[in-house]
């Protein structure tokens, strides 16, 4: 059994140096870094009254510049403070919402290819039922019927997002089960749980990976959408609410450019991040895509 | 220049692709252009029914259409002539005997009588449905009956002084007779017969609402031909529809908005004292008319030292500078300062003044000690995508944690926030109404009788209030005809009001309006001084638009940062746009 673990452990070993050769992904592992240690640090080291409406005593829509590096919202809190701490549930919901998506992609998409027959028909007649589904609507309409709140969005998200994980598994699965290795094992008398669990799943957990970043992505456009259009949680602060808040208060009329990029170039920066993250994998994982 | 090119390429295209289905453009270029007001509305439309109708928009909408028994002056707000021209008062003022002069026509053509009249009235006294949104004019009636065609005679059970400012939209019986079913009766059967400025010709839920003028009009038809009122989702799109002169008025605006027309070309502002109040209602117990409670309100609020401690810990003065930037009165009683008769400010000795310690003190008799810092939890209901809501909920929340309440926010659709406090599903929600000239109907939403009937339904409170001392000033203001002893009674109902707190008045709110000024030269303001020209007492503002002399106007004026705007949607989609292809791309070749 260790053997295989170390030949495992070797293999992932060469696949970070593949990896670390791209320097595109390095950079995007490096801006997610950033962006991961603002979202923890942020709620710590700002002051507990800066974001607080009823205490701020800054002017309402002040330009950049005078005393705030990116002025001030409509309730003359800091832009640039709002934006490093609206990173935390940006994040949080792209990471968890992807998560489940990729969980319940997985689990179909592994379930389909190892049982095949009518029942792998059934379930991805089902997959493709979602996949034809405009993703978007289906997630306004979850998130206006369901309560809302985070948990809401969250849902929406990762069960429209889902399929396409599905697929992509269910594919590789039906390739590492014609394998000989796995024909052996279930000739020694390994049973469905054994052979998924122990020779499918690890072999199909690098692209598992790779569509998990890319999904992230997805997911915080997703959210960020979301929350733009109202559907959000509107009591917490993401990038999508503040740009909620912007067009509701008035920024575009305003002429408020200060408040509206900030957030906009947030998303940008972390949606940029994590694909470029997530076509290095691909590139490790699929030795055709390197040039 | 490229601009006009392109407009045109665009005309052209647009005629190419739609000219299969319309008429040949020859035919279309021969007839003149109606002359349209266009006006840009935020809030739906709860109902076209006038007898069910009871949200703003719908009421604006329902004066177009119906000309009530008498109309508000647009100088002073007096009371002059609607359906009826004369009235006159029996000695005791228990019959009132309306006139309606001849040659009043509905749109139809059929005439108006006195008979339209006695069947609207009755309707509402023989349909409790039809009570649901005006039910209080008529609470009081014993009967009413057309002597003949030019005679209403009105018997009320008690002097009444509401009798020349009854708010009811007067309907065509040769319509409304064969309606069965009120409730659910829309009334879009378009043209809607009506008899007033304007006839309901065109109407899509949550898109338009079009109007026509209508030509036989007895003060005479209005000076332009067609008043369409058209959706827009927020008050900003609104706003830029009207800088790009798509649209010609535009009302509620956010602050921001407000000034960011300061110095727009062929825009006019007008910031007018609104005669709506925006309060927080606090459910103090909701009751049916027959005492069974419904809803899930939180029983602490029931105990009015609680509700007290609530208005305490609120800075109005506050809110009134960060929420809505200076652009609103403070509030205090139910009646807003554009009334200045009945308008009541609290003295030294009522007045609540924003004190967090004292709310505490208030919150320790009541027997609502902190446990880890936290009194209560209460749920804050708000309406999602109204500006005032969602900043002033952030406001509530700060203040009220800092007295031990912890609050849920619950921003919540239009639909779901009527729904909500209709069955009393809330703790604390934002509400607001418009007030009348008469203060009658906005002292009536808070008698014990407007609360709903038993199955749920009917009756309009606002606040669930129910209250012996404040029902029987409401029945001695209704039968007090010296205007000097009334005032006294109404400003001591709003003196109880603001002593047991079923809500708290945030502020009234300034009417922040603008035009075109390339389109209509002048809107009658009403009151004359200070006034508004949407959500009147009347319909002086869409009905006495004055059209400006015919100019071509290309208002183009997109500004550098709406490009800019632009721009970062484009390339957030374009970015999503690209994660998908990218993940497209390689399911794709994996497959």
């Amino acid at each position: 059994m260790s053997v295989v673990w170390d030949r495992r452990r070797t293999a992932w070993a060469a696949g970070w140096r593949a990896f670390a050769a791209q320097r595109s992904g390095v950079a995007g592992l490096a801006l997610l870094g950033l962006a991961v240690l603002v979202a923890v640090l942020m709620p710590l080291l700002t002051g507990a009254d800066a974001l607080n409406v009823a205490r701020v005593v800054a002017p309402a829509w002040e330009p950049p510049g005078s005393g705030h590096l990116l002025g001030t919202d409509h309730t003359g809190r800091s832009v640039a403070l709002l934006v490093l701490n609206g990173t935390a549930v940006s994040l949080l919901v792209g990471l968890t919402a992807a998560g489940l998506s990729v969980a319940i992609g997985t689990l179909i998409g592994v379930t389909a290819g190892h049982f095949g027959g009518w029942w792998g028909a059934l379930l991805m007649r089902v997959t493709d039922f979602f996949l034809v589904i405009p993703a978007l609507v289906l997630a306004i309409a979850l998130s206006s019927v369901l309560p809302r709140g985070m948990g809401t969005i969250i849902l929406a998200i990762a069960l429209t997002s889902w399929p396409s994980t599905a697929r992509v598994v269910r594919a590789q699965t039906l390739a590492v089960e014609a394998r000989p290795f796995v024909e052996r094992a279930r000739a020694l008398g390994g049973g469905h749980l054994h052979v998924t669990g122990k020779h499918v799943l690890p072999a199909v957990l690098p692209l598992v990976l790779v569509n998990t970043t890319l999904t992230v992505a997805y997911a915080i456009v997703a959210e960020s959408t979301l929350a733009f259009l109202g559907l959000g949680d509107p009591t917490r602060l993401s990038w999508g609410s503040m740009l909620h808040q912007a067009q509701l208060q008035g920024a575009v009329s305003k002429e408020a450019w200060w408040f509206l990029l900030p957030p906009g170039l947030g998303i940008i920066a972390v949606v940029l991040a994590f694909t470029l993250v997530g076509r290095a994998l691909e590139t490790v994982i699929n030795p055709r895509l390197r040039g | 220049m490229r601009a006009k090119v392109l407009r045109l390429a665009a005309a052209i295209i647009a005629v190419t692709i739609t000219s299969p289905f319309t008429s040949p453009p020859s035919a279309m270029a021969q007839a003149q252009p109606p002359v349209t007001l266009k006006v840009a509305i935020v809030q739906q439309i709860d109902s076209l029914n006038p007898f069910i109708a009871v949200f703003q928009s719908s009421t604006e909408v329902g004066r177009l259409m119906y000309d009530y028994l008498t109309a508000y002056a647009q100088a002073d707000q007096k009371v002059v002539e609607g359906v009826a021209k004369t009235w006159e008062p029996s000695p005791g003022k228990l019959t009132w005997t309306f006139t309606v002069p001849d040659g009043k026509k509905w749109s139809d053509g059929k005439p108006l009588t006195a008979r339209d009249v006695a069947f609207t009235y009755n309707l509402m006294l023989t349909n409790e449905v039809a009570r649901t949104a005006n039910g209080s004019f008529v609470a009081n009636f014993e009967s009413v009956t057309a002597t003949d065609d030019r005679t209403v005679v009105v018997k009320t059970k008690a002097p009444q002084i509401t009798m020349t400012a009854l708010d009811v939209p007067i309907v065509p019986q040769h319509v409304w007779e064969s309606v069965t079913d009120i409730k659910n009766y829309a009334n879009d059967q378009v043209p809607v017969v009506g008899s007033g400025p304007f006839v309901l010709t065109e109407y899509k839920a949550g898109e338009y609402i079009k109007l026509k003028a209508n030509r036989s009009y007895w003060r005479g038809a209005a000076k332009y031909d067609e008043l369409h009122f058209v959706y827009f989702k927020n008050a900003d799109a609104a706003v830029q529809a009207l800088a790009k002169g798509e649209v010609d008025l535009v009302n509620r605006m956010a602050p921001a908005q407000f000034d960011s027309l300061a110095d727009k070309e062929n825009v006019t502002r007008n910031k007018a004292q609104g005669r709506r109040f925006n309060e927080l209602l606090i459910n103090p117990g909701a009751q049916t008319r027959t005492g069974t409670p419904i809803g899930d309100g939180n029983p602490a609020l029931r105990d009015v030292r609680v509700r007290r401690a609530i208005a305490r810990a609120i800075d109005l003065d506050a809110l009134v500078k960060r929420v809505n930037a200076g652009y609103a009165e403070v509030g205090t009683g139910i009646i807003p300062p554009v009334f200045p008769k009945y308008h009541w400010e609290p003295s030294a000795a009522e007045r609540r003044t924003f004190d967090a310690a004292a709310a505490k003190a208030e919150l320790d008799a009541a027997g609502y000690p902190p446990k880890d810092g936290v009194r209560l939890s209460l749920r804050l209901l708000g309406r999602a995508g109204r500006a005032y809501d969602e900043q002033a909920s952030e406001y509530l929340k700060q203040s009220l944690a800092d007295i031990g309440i912890k609050i849920d926010v619950q921003l919540v659709s239009d639909d779901q926030l009527n729904q909500t406090t209709t069955a009393a599903t809330y703790d604390l929600a934002f509400s607001g109404w418009g007030t009348n000239v008469d203060p009658d109907f906005i002292l009536g939403l808070h008698t014990c009788g407007q609360r709903p009937g038993a199955d749920g339904t009917g009756g309009t409170t606002d606040s669930y209030f129910c209250d012996a001392e404040y029902d029987r000033l409401y029945a001695q203001q209704l039968s007090e005809f010296d205007e000097a002893k009334r005032v006294e009674i109404v400003k001591a109902m709003q003196a109880r009001f603001y002593d047991q707190v079923p809500s708290v008045v945030l502020c009234y709110e300034n009417a922040l309006e603008a035009y075109r000024s390339d389109r209509f030269s002048r809107f009658p303001v009403q009151p004359q001084t200070g006034g508004v020209i949407m959500a009147q007492n009347g319909v002086w503002g869409y009905y006495g638009a004055e059209p400006a002399a015919q100019s071509a106007s290309s208002g183009s004026g997109r500004s550098w940062l709406g490009i800019a705007a632009g721009g970062v949607v484009v390339l957030v989609a374009a970015g999503g746009w690209f994660v998908a292809r990218r993940r497209r791309a390689t399911a794709e070749e994996r497959e």
